[in-house]
């Protein structure tokens, strides 16, 4: 609205080319200052290949093989988003690498809003941090121009091996067979619920043993109380993904090429959900008056939903009265499959302090690094040998999504947005009663299709 | 009176002192014209070529020529983000004129206490947009305020809770629905602005109607008294007054306040990014909210060519219902 104001003072037929000008080159003042000039200091070495063999004595840490000789004196930028929560977890992190690095000193300087925006202007701009986040927005607008570093050459000097770690997790961050990020965290669903409506609904509470009918019978009886809805579902592909997998259905073929959306297997689990949603016992967070439903057990508006291991702190910091349990997935007709979300830490290619930067990284992403941050509660290890970690009790429930076979990471290739985004429709359709079952599907598959072969 | 001597061009290059203060003038504008040259004119030609390239913001740009301007019509979000607006210009620019006029005329009128009523109907208009989209929000929320309203006075009349920033329900289907027909998706077009968008649609023309009662208002005081008083004269009555006087005496104003609304409608994004991101169904995507999705690659690789492209087909929709509109109402505005 305030351009408005400001055309007033301009000529309008400048104003309307320059304003739209702005909107759409919006990050074109800091790509005019370099358009290809980041690619050439893209071009030196890549990190730690010349590195001198790890000769050095391991460090403290017993479970590295080797240390990454850091450049004397150097001073890294780390940034990433978070809270104050993960900011402190962030802060103990460096403390504890300055034990074994008191050489490189560590610029922490997290960006908790837009951090996406930020990181792509600074990295046009050539003025990205060192060491970063890495999400699959960031994984694929930076990957494929070799903005950030392939992390395999040094993962083997310190004794890293892709195999240490719960296999979906590295999905994302790989690229032509390499590796140019490691997971700093990672999140599943859980069925998440307030005993207290099971209690009023007269039913058990949930059992590990539990199947989709189960589900259905509970949230039936649930919103039959009038004090509770039943069960809360977004119409969303990350959290419909359970049933989807659980049905044996994928979104596409393992090359991200072929979409595979209009399969009987999707269509049948579409229709469950579907059918709950119809008889009203299957709520949006919207319905109930909730943001998400997290919030809606928070509020006590639901029986219980599908969620994951950010409800400890969530709850903690707003519904601490609030009783809530959590429990893992019930299974369905093809056993118990997840959807794992993840993002990682990368190491910009531009570095000034190339050894330092990647040192510091995967000090981050270390195994003894994480036995720490597990402790805390705040992120699951990504470490297969790490998962008795988990301290909260309802957080580890969650966290054995991680290791079901048929657990899936939020990943479809470079255009994971758009595909999700496009099976998010078909879901809104379904549940807005606008389309049918197999109509919804039809479409995205086209959707997808076009999405995957962007 | 002196009579107006027309200002003699003046030779800079044999006028040594012509020559001088046009330095010294061009010395003083300078930073300002330093400042446009490279954030805004260089800008946009950086723009202008981008368009024509697969750029990314990462990569080099390579020259792909028309490619993006065509994809924009075969990847079929762009051609739904203009749709879209269509509805909202056709709404939105009508109805926020007619409501700023209708205000100013009201005010105008010298009655104790117009001052305040002039303070309290700007006041949405001087409040920050997002502001007034998040308190929006709460309205809308399907457990809000409007729907609490609403279930008060007509829910003896079945009224059921409508999920306003959810709804992709369009107008027409509706309308078609209640005689037991249908519109299939495929023809979405015909489905007319969803209910969100409206709720959207209501909130803008809330928000902007004070900004343009204000120039309505300071119009109406620059029109002579005289014209009134020799009218009443002759046996006008208010309404012709108002019909023959008003109107065409703001015909300038209005021509302002409808480009103004409608560049402002055709570029509408905050409240779009705040309440919906486009959703649902796309029933409120716009372009300027798809550009910056494209060009921040919010849902992909970022596509910054493909991106420019858009704002220049959109920019070249703005110049063009300008065009027209200035020649629609300036025609008028000779008879008089």
């Amino acid at each position: 609205m305030k351009n408005k104001l400001l055309l007033i003072s301009v000529s309008l037929l400048l104003a309307g080319l320059v304003l739209v000008g702005c909107g759409g080159g919006g990050a074109s003042p800091a790509a005019t200052t370099a358009p290809s000039g980041g690619g050439t200091q893209a071009t030196s070495a890549p990190v730690a290949t010349n590195a001198p063999a790890a000769t050095t004595a391991p460090s403290g840490g017993g479970t590295t093989a080797g240390k990454i000789q850091a450049e004397d004196g150097a001073t890294i930028v780390f940034s990433g988003w978070g809270d104050q929560t993960e900011q402190k977890v962030y802060r103990d992190s460096i403390a504890r690498f300055n034990k074994t690095y008191p050489n490189v000193k560590v610029d922490y300087q997290p960006i908790p809003d837009k951090f996406q925006d930020k990181l792509k202007a600074s990295m046009a701009a050539g003025t990205a941090p060192d060491v970063f986040y890495v999400d699959n927005q960031l994984m694929t607008a930076f990957a494929p121009s070799g903005k950030i570093a392939p992390l395999d050459e040094s993962m083997k000097q310190v004794g890293v091996k892709r195999e240490d770690f719960i296999p979906q997790l590295l999905t994302i961050f790989t690229s032509n067979g390499k590796t140019y990020a490691l997971p700093k965290d990672w999140g599943t669903l859980g069925l998440v619920y307030l005993p207290e409506a099971f209690q009023a609904a007269g039913i058990a509470e949930p059992t590990p043993d539990w199947k989709w009918d189960d589900v259905k019978k509970a949230a039936d009886a649930i919103s039959k109380t009038g004090k509770f809805k039943g069960f809360c579902q977004n119409a969303e592909f990350p959290r419909f993904a359970v049933w989807a997998f659980e049905n044996g259905a994928t979104v596409a073929s393992d090359d991200y090429k072929t979409a595979k959306v209009d399969t009987p297997e999707m269509k049948q689990a579409a229709q469950f959900v579907a059918d709950m949603v119809k008889s009203g016992s299957l709520v949006k967070p919207k319905d109930v008056g909730a943001g998400w439903c997290g919030e809606a057990i928070g509020k006590k508006l639901v029986g219980f939903t599908y969620e994951g291991g950010w409800m400890v702190n969530f709850m903690n910091e707003n519904y601490k009265d609030v009783k809530w349990k959590a429990i893992e997935l019930p299974g369905g007709p093809k056993g118990k499959a997840d959807y794992i979300f993840t993002n990682g830490i990368g190491v910009n290619a531009a570095s000034k302090f190339p050894k330092a930067a990647t040192a510091f990284a995967l000090y981050l992403t270390s195994r003894e690094n994480f036995a720490e941050i597990a402790k805390t509660g705040f992120a699951y290890s990504p470490y297969l040998d790490q998962q008795a970690l988990v301290p909260d009790p309802n957080s580890a429930q969650i966290a054995k999504g991680g290791s079901y076979p048929g657990s899936h990471a939020e990943y479809w290739g470079p255009n994971t947005g758009k595909v999700q985004d496009a099976l998010g429709k078909a879901l809104e359709r379904i549940y807005a009663g606008d389309a049918t079952v197999d109509e919804a599907f039809k479409q995205a598959q086209t959707e997808v299709q076009a999405a995957l072969s962007q | 009176m002196a009579a107006i001597t027309p200002v003699r061009r003046r030779n800079l290059l044999t006028d040594r002192r012509a020559r001088d203060e046009a330095i010294i003038a061009y010395l003083f504008i300078s930073p300002y014209l330093l400042i446009t040259l490279i954030f805004t004119i260089g800008v946009v030609l950086f723009a202008i070529y981008i368009s024509f390239t697969n750029f990314d913001l990462f990569t080099a740009p390579q020259w792909v020529g028309l490619e993006n301007y065509v994809r924009a019509f075969n990847e079929g979000k762009f051609v739904r983000s203009l749709v879209n607006t269509l509805w909202y210009v056709a709404i939105v620019v009508p109805a926020q004129t007619s409501i700023a006029l209708l205000l100013a005329v009201i005010l105008n009128v010298k009655v104790r206490g117009s001052q305040f009523f002039r303070t309290i109907f700007y006041a949405p208009s001087v409040t920050s947009s997002v502001a007034i989209t998040l308190i929006f929000w709460w309205l809308y929320l399907k457990t809000g305020f409007l729907n609490f309203f609403l279930a008060q006075i007509l829910g003896p009349l079945g009224f059921t809770p409508v999920d306003w920033l959810e709804d992709a329900r369009g107008l027409f289907q509706i309308i078609i629905r209640a005689f037991g027909g249908n519109i299939p998706s495929d023809f979405w077009y015909l489905r007319g602005p969803s209910i969100t968008w409206l709720a959207i649609m209501f909130q803008n023309i809330f928000t902007t109607s004070p900004t343009f009662m204000i120039m309505f208002l300071a119009a109406l005081q620059e029109i002579p008294p005289t014209l009134y008083e020799a009218a009443s004269i002759d046996g006008a009555t208010g309404r012709d007054q108002f019909w023959k006087i008003t109107l065409p005496m703001l015909r300038p104003v209005i021509l302002l306040v409808v480009v103004l609304g409608t560049i402002g409608t055709w570029l509408v994004f905050d409240q779009v990014a705040i309440l919906t991101a486009g959703g649902p169904l796309d029933t409120t995507l716009t372009p300027v909210f798809l550009i910056y999705t494209e060009a921040l690659g919010k849902s992909g690789p970022p596509r910054a060519g493909f991106a420019a492209a858009m704002a220049f087909m959109l920019a070249a929709i703005i110049f063009a219902f300008t065009i027209v509109q200035r020649r629609f109402i300036e025609r008028g505005t000779e008879s008089y």
